[in-house]
């Protein structure tokens, strides 16, 4: 009994100590921010007099609001066609159960496992011959055809769950292949739509390689996490701000994530899993 | 054997922030320039009194210049994050020339050179951009030749030897096309935190190699830092290395090495001292000890916070405008001394490049700029101000005068000494495109860490520069 | 638009409708096409097509501009002769260690001692906390980090002294140092950041495993005296075979394809002790436009990939046809 007790008072102890652990990039980034411009934080100490102002001077030194637009453009550019057509392709190989449907989702398992460096280096010449490099479109068009192996198998995983007698309860009833999917189905599967919404935009959010490559001068049409770099030529030799910076970048998704932790955390295990 | 890839190069400075060597291309061999800018009359200052007096630049403007400013117009320019004098150089020129209108990105150098062939080379190329390594994007045909606007615009009365940096044949530099202008001038030396030097005893700048090492044994003594550097990828540590190889070898051999000619060899008697001088400066503990963990700007945070322990950096003018902005008065400039009291001094020197897209949609207005820059009187006070540096135009004009006591008054004095003793030097990590990144760095971190020798770090870059010319 | 649909019904016969069902789910599985057409045209025209082109240049020198010359397999050579290549193949094997094979044991330890403080009111924060790392962008987890294992970073105020003690009872000791600049402590210190970034993910998932355990399993193993270990080694295990399977196919791909964090924190130095394969293709590819060669070390990557979660997958269907 005692044992049992002291293995769930370890426990607790472990997960504050691993909290912490996790935490820690976090508190240093944010501690370092709030030093007074021009020193040079070490570790974790907090400052005699914190400076919140370098948040704003942060915010106007790197000039954060067009790429925080540029950021949300992409976002509003990606996640609703991917979650659309992923929505599609997972209705028709979940329920209406497609001829060369397991082949076609084998093609989409493959780029469940491809890293981004395997592809990157032609998607530049492809969007090139488009007449698209250094804009929006060209990390938006890339994002949403990798996106495509997991938003399918995961809006797949969705239907193939929902029982088939609705679809043809419905078609009995003469509805049409189309209302059948828009009208039933698709609130159906709200659920697994909004966690794909929500899993969507924080992975475009923070893609790095992409804007990277494919967005090489015009930094204002990047993303957050891909203007980063460029940032931190803008802060040269200010640590507090570059720091301040850093976590006004952060700060969007972790938003997002605190609204809809349950959601998320919940897709992730249940998108690896069944991934 | 091996199949002549383009070399891993122009990886140079890759990856990382900043601006550090790689600014200054290969070395001119006669390093007259900042002379000739502030109007010290030297052999080497251009083509003659006769074409100098001739000079009245704006007048002799020719065709394009009507051209530029009487249309309304957008020019691109690809330019480097953090030195905001060519940004506000392109405000001032549309103040001027309200017609005119600039789209302006900036950007890391890294991604600067990682980019550019791709970008010239696109479709949305754009009309000026900060260059990297010249050779290999006229070797593509991606840049403007800028001969005509040379002659319209009489640039020949620019210093002459400005202009050998800016040849090239798309192999070799002072010979073919011209292919870059530059900004203004760079010269490297020896910044120093006065308050801190003061502490350890200096007064005045060392005069030999004795006193500047007596001086880092004090600061050591003191519990000081007595050289900030970077030795991340790329490394600073070149600076004191080249430093050192002029002080014991002869500025000649360097940039005969430098500038590629048959021959030339890096891993001398002389080289090799000098590497165990630097070998013996990071056995004694004078860098930061968590040198090869910074960057360059983070090597610059560290040197410019508040507290800061560092008492010498190892660097170039192009700092100088911001430590005069930023911090005034609290950095002082010499040049590296000598091994004996009186001998030359030497610096790498060399300009700031710019260059014309092959494909800019408006290369005449651009190249109007370019020569506004160089002579209009508000442009260069600009340049001196912010750039830090003395701009570089005909040598008949007056140069603005920076600051007494300034970092950039300083920088143009030691460019002035050098120049009088003809030791410029071109840039030993420009020696070919993947010589910086790809030997010298990894050498001088593992140098750093204690893994290798310094006579096996000179052979080593010696055989690397030999595998990649032949 | 449901409703339209019902209102307009025809009146059918039990037998028709059931005929009429089935020809109408063999229009759907032809007419269903239409709806993977869309995934399929953006999935073929941004990542298959690209995939087949990265084969296709890995067998040119190209350098992006000029004309591409055809040199066979000679790329694909140079990926496993040249020393720099090389290492940086064998720099992402050690990372797997780090990424995969640490966060996925670590995880597991975890996960059987806090099993039941998950369960609790702590437990709910901290899950949301230790999950933050799958959220946030690499590329600012690595500046953050770049500081924390700097010379006076945090890492080294909480653990250097009290390391440094240890050590100098035994008779060592070792010098400060940034880990990131150091030979010997660059690698491992990508390793730790990577470690940071998965172990959350890997605890939580194997946790959620645990909790689906029959508990009637347990009870069977008291009953014959079993203590924890070998419970955790008879049970536990066995029935966390595909969580563990997930954990170590995630991190690994992570690990083999480790990017953003590399090219913040580290470029690759010192002297390429922490290059890794992404970071050397877009070096190669966009830096010194040598394309093809580049292309051959991607598709290698595209292979070690596959080569190494195959047999992860073999071992999880294995057990799930058991």
């Amino acid at each position: 009994m005692s044992s049992s007790r002291a293995t769930a008072y370890g426990g607790r102890v472990m997960l504050v100590v691993l909290m912490f652990w996790t935490l820690l990039p976090f508190i240093s980034l944010f501690t370092a921010a709030l030093h007074p411009v021009g020193t040079f934080p070490t570790g974790l100490s907090w400052p005699a007099h914190p400076q919140w102002q370098n948040f704003i001077n942060a915010w106007n030194v790197a000039n954060l609001g067009p790429i925080l637009k540029s950021s949300a453009l992409i976002v509003l550019g990606t996640v609703p066609i991917t979650v659309v057509i992923a929505t599609m392709a997972g209705f028709a190989l979940g329920q209406l159960r497609v001829f060369g449907g397991r082949a076609v989702m084998l093609l989409f398992l493959i780029g469940l496992t491809l890293p981004l460096e395997g592809i990157i280096i032609p998607l530049y010449y492809e969007l090139n011959s488009f007449n698209l490099i250094d804009t929006r479109m060209a990390v938006i068009l890339p994002l949403i055809g990798l996106f495509m192996p997991f938003s399918v198998y995961w809006m797949r995983a969705h239907f193939v769950n929902v029982p088939r007698s609705l679809t043809e309860a419905a078609r009995s009833d003469g509805a049409t292949t189309w209302q059948i999917f828009w009208g039933l189905q698709v609130p159906l599967a709200r659920p697994a739509i909004i966690s794909l919404v929500i899993i969507t935009t924080i992975w475009t959010w923070n893609q790095f390689l992409l804007p990277l490559v494919l967005v090489p001068t015009n930094v204002d049409s990047r993303t957050m996490a891909g203007a980063l770099g460029a940032f931190q030529g803008q802060y040269s030799d200010n640590i507090p701000l570059l720091a301040a910076g850093s976590l006004l970048i952060l700060a969007p998704m972790v938003l997002v994530y605190i609204i809809f932790q349950r959601q998320f955390i919940r897709a992730m295990l249940q998108g690896a899993v069944k991934g | 054997m091996e199949p002549r890839f383009q070399s891993r190069a122009q990886r140079e400075a890759s990856i990382v922030d900043g601006h550090r060597p790689s600014l200054l291309r290969r070395g001119i061999s006669r390093a007259a320039v900042p002379a000739c800018v502030t109007g010290t009359v030297l052999l080497a200052c251009g083509t003659g009194i006769a074409a100098a007096a001739k000079a009245k630049t704006n007048s002799s403007t020719p065709t394009y210049a009507q051209a530029c400013g009487t249309k309304a117009v957008t020019l691109t320019g690809d330019f480097e994050t953090g030195f905001p004098d060519i940004v506000n150089l392109t405000k001032l020129f549309s103040k001027q020339y309200p017609k005119v209108h600039w789209r302006i990105n900036t950007n890391a150098y890294a991604e600067i050179t990682t980019n550019a062939p791709l970008v010239l080379a696109g479709k949305n190329a754009p009309d000026l951009v900060r260059l990297p390594i010249l050779e290999g994007l006229v070797k593509d045909h991606l840049l403007l030749s800028l001969n005509k606007y040379y002659n319209e615009y009489h640039w020949n009365k620019f210093p002459s030897s400005v202009w050998a940096q800016n040849r090239t044949n798309g192999s070799q530099l002072n010979t073919g096309n011209i292919y870059a202008w530059g900004l203004n001038n760079q010269v490297t030396g020896i910044y120093y935190n006065k308050a801190l030097a003061k502490k350890i005893g200096m007064k005045g700048a060392p005069k030999t190699l004795a006193q500047l090492e007596a001086l880092f044994a004090k600061a050591k003594k003191d519990g000081l830092t007595p050289i900030e550097t970077w030795n991340a990828v790329p490394t600073g540590l070149t600076f004191p290395l080249q430093q050192l190889m002029a002080d014991y070898g002869s500025v000649q051999a360097i940039n005969n090495w430098a500038y590629d000619k048959p021959g030339a060899t890096i891993d001398t008697p002389a080289n090799v001292r000098a590497a165990k001088v630097l070998d013996s400066w990071i056995k004694a503990g004078y860098f930061n000890a968590d040198a090869t963990a910074q960057s360059y700007s983070g090597a610059m945070s560290e040197w410019t916070a508040s507290g800061s322990k560092d008492v010498f950096l190892f660097n170039g003018n192009w700092q100088a405008g911001s430590f005069d902005t930023s911090q005034p008065g609290k950095y002082g400039f010499f040049a590296m001394p000598p091994v004996k009291a009186g001998g030359h001094v030497a610096a790498i020197i060399g300009p700031l490049q710019y260059g014309i897209a092959a494909k800019a949609p408006d290369p005449s207005c651009t190249a109007y700029f370019l020569n506004w820059v160089s002579t209009n009187p508000a442009a260069r006070k600009l340049n001196v101000e912010q750039g830090g540096a003395p701009p570089i135009g005909p040598t008949a004009l007056p140069v603005p005068s920076a600051k007494p006591g300034t970092n950039t008054e300083e920088s143009i004095q030691v460019g002035v000494a050098v120049a009088k003793d003809n030791q410029g030097m071109g840039f030993i990590t420009n020696a070919n495109g993947s010589i910086y990144t790809e030997s010298e760095t990894p050498e001088l971190q593992s140098l750093f860490a204690g893994q290798t020798t310094p006579a096996a770090v000179m052979s080593s870059i010696q055989s690397a520069y030999k595998s990649e010319g032949s | 638009m449901l409703n339209t649909a019902t209102t307009s019904r025809r009146p059918l016969g039990a037998g028709s409708i059931l005929r009429g069902l089935r020809t109408l789910a063999r229009a759907d599985r032809a007419r269903g096409w239409l709806f993977l057409v869309p995934a399929l045209v953006a999935y073929g025209m941004f990542v298959l097509w690209p995939l087949a082109n990265s084969i296709k240049y890995s067998f040119y020198n190209w350098d992006g501009i000029n004309p591409a010359k055809w040199v066979g397999l000679s790329n694909y050579g140079q990926v496993f002769t040249n020393a720099t290549l090389y290492s940086a193949i064998e720099h992402s094997g050690i990372l797997i260690l780090f990424f995969s094979f640490l966060p996925t044991a670590l995880g597991l330890a975890l996960a059987a001692f806090m099993r039941s403080a998950i369960a609790g009111r702590l437990g709910t924060v901290a899950r949301v906390v230790i999950f933050l790392p799958q959220v946030v962008a690499l590329v600012a987890a690595g500046i953050a980090w770049s500081w924390l294992l700097g010379y006076d970073g945090a890492i080294n105020q909480i653990f250097y002294a009290p390391v440094d003690a240890l050590l100098k009872l035994v008779g060592l000791g070792v010098a400060q140092q940034a880990w990131l600049g150091s030979f010997k402590y660059a690698l491992p210190g990508v390793g730790l950041i990577g470690i940071w970034v998965m172990l959350g993910f890997c605890t939580v998932l194997l946790t959620v495993g645990m909790g689906k355990i029959d508990p009637s399993l347990y009870e069977a193993s008291q009953l014959d005296g079993a203590g924890p270990v070998r419970e955790f080694f008879d049970i536990t295990l066995p029935s966390l075979r595909q969580e563990i399977g997930v954990c170590l196919t995630v991190t690994m791909i992570a690990a083999l394809s480790a990017f953003d964090i590399v090219y913040i924190s580290t470029q690759g130095g010192p002297a390429n002790q922490t290059m890794v394969p992404g970071l050397e293709i877009y070096l190669l590819a966009f830096t010194n436009r040598q394309v093809g060669l580049a292309s051959a070390l991607a598709i290698v990557l595209v292979v070690l990939v596959v080569i190494c979660i195959v047999p992860i997958q073999w071992y999880v269907n294995r057990g799930n046809e058991s």
